[in-house]
């Protein structure tokens, strides 16, 4: 049975006109419970509704309050650091290859946590164009007014992952590959595959045994909406192994492709959340230099099987 | 059994710690996930001093209803007491060394200690809580010592889901 979160059927646009389709409840509903998660459907039974359409308005509201939630998650996970320790020696290299605009953009932003935190700090330089994209245009608009209390240097757009119209010397996500079904994948870094791009960071959860215990425990006890709840596990469940990911990559022309500390090479109690790397084959041994003792943690293959 | 010399400040001392310390945390767990910001400390600051405060609440009202009897009763009380630090001691001890850990460690050490540290201890807390008042009424056969026990751990678990409730139930 497939493994449904309840995010994905809750909120949906047109990829194209961005324009929100509305969702009948009962369908929603129907959907879990034909996936055997009754959990999840008694959860979107206790959804306000307009006549049979969930009522949008709190259909925004909810998804708001679930990823601050989610914000901290990523606080607490230290996704910044995780992110600025490839990205910074990645834009080292890049910039070791001629200068030029460097643009970072954050597929997937959400709240734009990530790329709000990096112009916080700077820790990716001052010459980085900072970028947020995300399909719902609630979190969108949210990321930008925060950012705009903050004064920070960075903006936020609606956009399609498969269909990006930002171009980006860097591209990155953060828990935004489980989304995507295993046929989904490839064209998901292909899209990513553009003239100026050098590199792509995705993480996202290392599809683990133990990844949905520790998603229960983390998210049990960190989140207080039942949605994020449910598919904080949900999203564990989901995870695509290691091997999923590097074939989903295997046919992008011009680029080195690395899982950065997969399972089998690291501590497996300290690799919850672990990156697909992507970078152009000239940059690759300035990243390994870069990185220091670190690049041995960047590996190419990894044992095919059962993911988890 | 018997108190520890001294026990006659230092129980009623420690305990006291004890919930000024875990009404911080919980006011500033009410707190989270509720600020987006980036620079968000004197949010928390704020959200840990409200959880002192409805702490204090808390032990004010169970300060009120022993004082008429407190003179009277205080060996016994001193003696709930010190079988409530007997739960909380190792508690508290193990939250401490799980945050000193987190906040030290390297950056994938320190995650660890969220899961399997910090965030199993917070989910068990309440658990805990209500050991420590089953402890302190254990053995004893006076209902103000059960009264009081019952009301401190109602005071300790009510601070997060009041400090949520009053000022975090929206995103800010």
């Amino acid at each position: 049975m497939p493994i449904l979160e309840i995010s994905d059927l809750i909120g949906v646009w047109d990829p194209a006109t961005g324009e929100r389709t509305p969702i009948v409840k009962s369908d929603v509903v129907a959907l879990l419970r034909e996936a055997g998660d009754r959990r999840a459907a008694r959860i979107v039974e206790r959804m306000p509704a307009c006549g049979e359409f969930l009522d949008p308005g709190a259909v925004d509201h909810l998804f708001l309050r679930v990823h601050t939630e989610l914000q901290r998650l990523g606080e607490e996970l230290h996704m910044v650091q995780r992110f600025a320790e490839l990205l910074a020696p990645v834009l080292a290299a890049v910039r070791s290859h001629g200068p030029g605009p460097l643009r970072v953009v954050d597929i997937g932003c959400g709240l734009g946590y990530a790329i709000r935190a990096f112009a916080a700090s700077a820790v990716l330089g001052e010459d980085v164009e900072l970028i947020g994209v995300d399909f719902n245009p609630v979190l969108v608009a949210e990321a930008t007014r925060l950012a705009e209390a903050e004064r920070l240097k960075c903006r936020f757009l609606h956009g399609d992952a498969f269909a990006l119209a930002e171009p980006a010397t860097v591209y990155i996500s953060n828990g935004v590959l489980h989304h995507f079904p295993v046929s989904a994948l490839a064209g998901f870094f292909q899209a990513q595959n553009r003239p100026d791009t050098m590199a792509f960071v995705h993480y996202d959860i290392a599809a683990t045994r133990l990844a949905p215990l520790g998603a229960w425990v983390f998210h049990r006890a960190r989140m207080r909406e039942p949605l994020g709840r449910h598919d904080g596990v949900a999203s564990a469940k989901r995870a695509h192994a290691d091997s999923v990911l590097l074939n989903a990559t295997a046919r992008l022309d011009g680029m080195d492709v690395f899982l950065f500390e997969p399972m089998r090479y690291a501590n497996p109690f300290c690799a919850s959340m672990r990156p697909v790397v992507g970078v152009r084959p000239e940059l690759t041994g300035e990243l390994h230099r870069a990185l220091g003792r670190r690049a041995r943690g960047l590996v190419r293959d990894v044992p095919t099987g059962p993911g988890r | 059994m018997t108190s520890p010399p001294g026990a006659a400040v230092t129980v009623p001392a420690l305990l006291l710690v004890l919930a000024v310390v875990d009404g911080a945390f919980a006011g500033f767990r009410a707190g989270t996930g509720r600020n987006a910001r980036i620079h968000k400390h004197d949010h928390d600051l704020r959200a840990a001093g409200r959880g002192v405060a409805v702490s204090m609440a808390g032990l004010t009202v169970t300060a009120v209803m022993l004082l008429p009897q407190a003179a009277q009763r205080y060996g016994d009380l001193i003696e709930a007491g010190t079988r409530m630090l007997m739960v909380l001691t190792p508690y508290a001890l193990i939250v401490a060394l799980s945050l000193v850990a987190y906040r030290l460690l390297p950056m994938r050490q320190s995650t660890l200690m969220i899961l399997v540290g910090l965030g199993p201890l917070t989910l068990v807390r309440p658990a805990v809580v209500v050991t420590a008042a089953v402890a302190a009424g254990f053995g004893s056969s006076d209902r103000l010592v059960w009264l009081a026990a019952a009301t401190a751990a109602a005071g300790v678990l009510i601070v997060e889901p009041w400090v949520h409730r009053r000022w975090y139930r929206e995103p800010l």
